[in-house]
């Protein structure tokens, strides 16, 4: 399983439109941290699921909120690819706690 | 022949009337009174109230509270840190943050007499260690976030004024024009929030628009990231180029616009990118002007912000604050000049004024030319004189 992580947007967006996105590839992780990984991926696979039909997925630029971040997950395993989106102030928590993992191991 | 009679200079600045209010001459009160109320009477366009909220507002106003994330990123789950007229406390950031908001809502109501983010009094709310190196700060439509960054790139983001400002600022925004966040009215949001963010830090420093340095976060890097800030209103595209970041992508002119995709990826059309345009424009006519930038130049600009609409694009706010130069500071003075030349240094031409060589005559440089005039007559007359004195 690959997992990228992408952030754009925020008080310093110029210098985020210039940076590599974050990858974390399972087959290079210890048993331990790869079963969480999978772990923490399904939940947010399933939390972005049972979002509300017509919701903005987490969208940085939507709402009142300025120089908020956002983020796109991507998930590529087996053969497909799912795309998870939040935003510093949307977010669902299994998003935030994978988010999380992810910028404390790249 | 009828006469073309222009105004020139006859209307003096409010921020000036409200200072002689609070004057020891009750006769200069008096009078500063009653232009305030006749002005806002006459123009129908400022509400009186707004003028005096600064002066009538109980210190109360704006009250700050702290709050402590802890490294949570549920703003509900933090605890409150220190609340206005505490005593300064153990950590830092907090009190970065309580000092700083104190800065910029002090800023707002003796330069703008405006009562706090909404001119309400509204509370304001600052969250400090939000998340784990967490390297941003951001108003979230109520309140103030702010990272402590990573240690590696970024530090803590309570650490530079023009920050704090910059998220204040996106408040006053939300309130008064509602700029749409992207492609130019976003670039408009962004340039202002900048804008005032550096005029905060200016006036707390008692510093001219010549001597400021006019960097948007100087403070937020480590020391070991080779980069002056993250953005520079003097020289936009200047801020950085190093091996990390690349170079600052800002455009100074329309020339050099960056066209992005108006989706979160695309930065919503570039609105940190392009607002290199107005800000270069607000550093040019506060230079021009010249003094202190928070006078001429910020009036100009406030009242321009909340005489926008939430969709205005730059020439918008460029035609409008070519206006409100002229109401506030006379039609063709140099104020308005100023605004004339600085949005035409960076490709934008005010509606309907024509720049250049066979640009009209304005009423100051009519006037200036004729004084030149007459002092040659004078200097010739002169010359005589003293010819016919050593002659007799």
């Amino acid at each position: 399983m690959r997992v990228t992580l992408v952030a754009y947007g925020g008080l310093a967006a110029a210098i985020s439109l210039h940076r590599p996105p974050a990858v974390v590839d399972s087959a290079s992780l210890a048993a331990g941290p790869a079963g969480e990984l999978s772990r923490l991926v399904d939940a947010a696979i399933s939390a972005d699921a049972h979002r509300p039909a017509g919701s903005d997925s987490g969208s940085a630029g939507s709402g009142s909120g300025r120089d908020v971040v956002g983020y796109t997950i991507t998930v590529q395993r087996a053969g497909t690819s799912s795309v998870l989106k939040g935003s510093d102030t949307d977010a669902s928590p299994a998003f935030a706690a994978l988010l999380a993992w992810l910028q404390a191991h790249t | 022949m009828a006469r073309n009679r222009r105004r020139l200079n006859c209307i003096t600045p409010p921020y000036i009337l409200r200072r002689l209010v609070d004057s020891d001459d009750a006769e200069v009160r008096q009078a500063a009174l009653s232009t305030l109320l006749a002005t806002a009477q006459l123009r129908g366009e400022r509400e009186i109230r707004g003028s005096f909220t600064g002066l009538g507002a109980a210190p109360v106003d704006g009250r700050r509270s702290i709050f402590d994330c802890a490294t949570g990123t549920v703003l509900q789950r933090a605890t409150l840190a220190r609340s206005e007229s505490d005593a300064p406390v153990t950590d830092k950031s907090v009190d970065r943050a309580y000092d700083g908001l104190g800065v910029i809502r002090d800023f707002y109501r003796d330069v703008f007499a405006r009562n706090s983010i909404d001119d309400r009094g509204m509370r304001m709310h600052g969250y400090v260690h939000r998340g784990v190196r967490y390297n941003n700060a951001f108003w979230d439509g109520q309140e103030m976030v702010f990272g402590d960054g990573d240690g590696r790139i970024f530090t803590d983001f309570t650490g530079s004024l023009d920050v704090i400002g910059h998220e204040l600022t996106h408040g006053v925004t939300e309130f008064s024009a509602g700029l749409e966040y992207h492609g130019q009215s976003g670039a408009l949001n962004e340039s202002l929030s900048d804008a005032f963010g550096s005029m905060a830090k200016q006036w707390y420093l008692r510093q001219a628009a010549a001597d400021a340095d006019w960097l948007i976060g100087p403070d937020v890097f480590t020391p070991g990231i080779d980069a002056d800030a993250l953005r520079s209103m003097k020289a936009p595209g200047t801020a950085y180029d190093n091996k990390i970041f690349g170079r600052d992508p800002q455009p100074a002119h329309m020339d050099k616009y960056v066209q992005l995709p108006d989706t979160d990826e695309g930065d919503n059309g570039g609105v940190h990118i392009n607002s290199g345009i107005p800000n270069k424009a607000f550093y040019l006519v506060a230079t021009k002007i010249g003094g202190n930038s928070w006078e001429s130049a910020g009036h100009i600009w406030y009242e321009s912000l909340r005489a926008s609409q939430a969709q205005a694009q730059f020439q918008d706010f460029a035609d409008t604050s070519y206006r409100k130069a002229a109401e506030l500071y006379g039609e063709g003075g140099t104020a308005q000049l100023a605004v004339l030349h600085a949005w035409s240094e960076v490709g934008i031409q005010i509606t309907g004024v024509t720049t250049g060589p066979d640009a009209p005559e304005t009423p100051i440089g009519a006037l200036s030319r004729q004084i030149e005039a007459l002092a040659t007559q004078v200097q010739a007359i002169a010359a005589d004189v003293r010819e016919l004195k050593a002659k007799s």
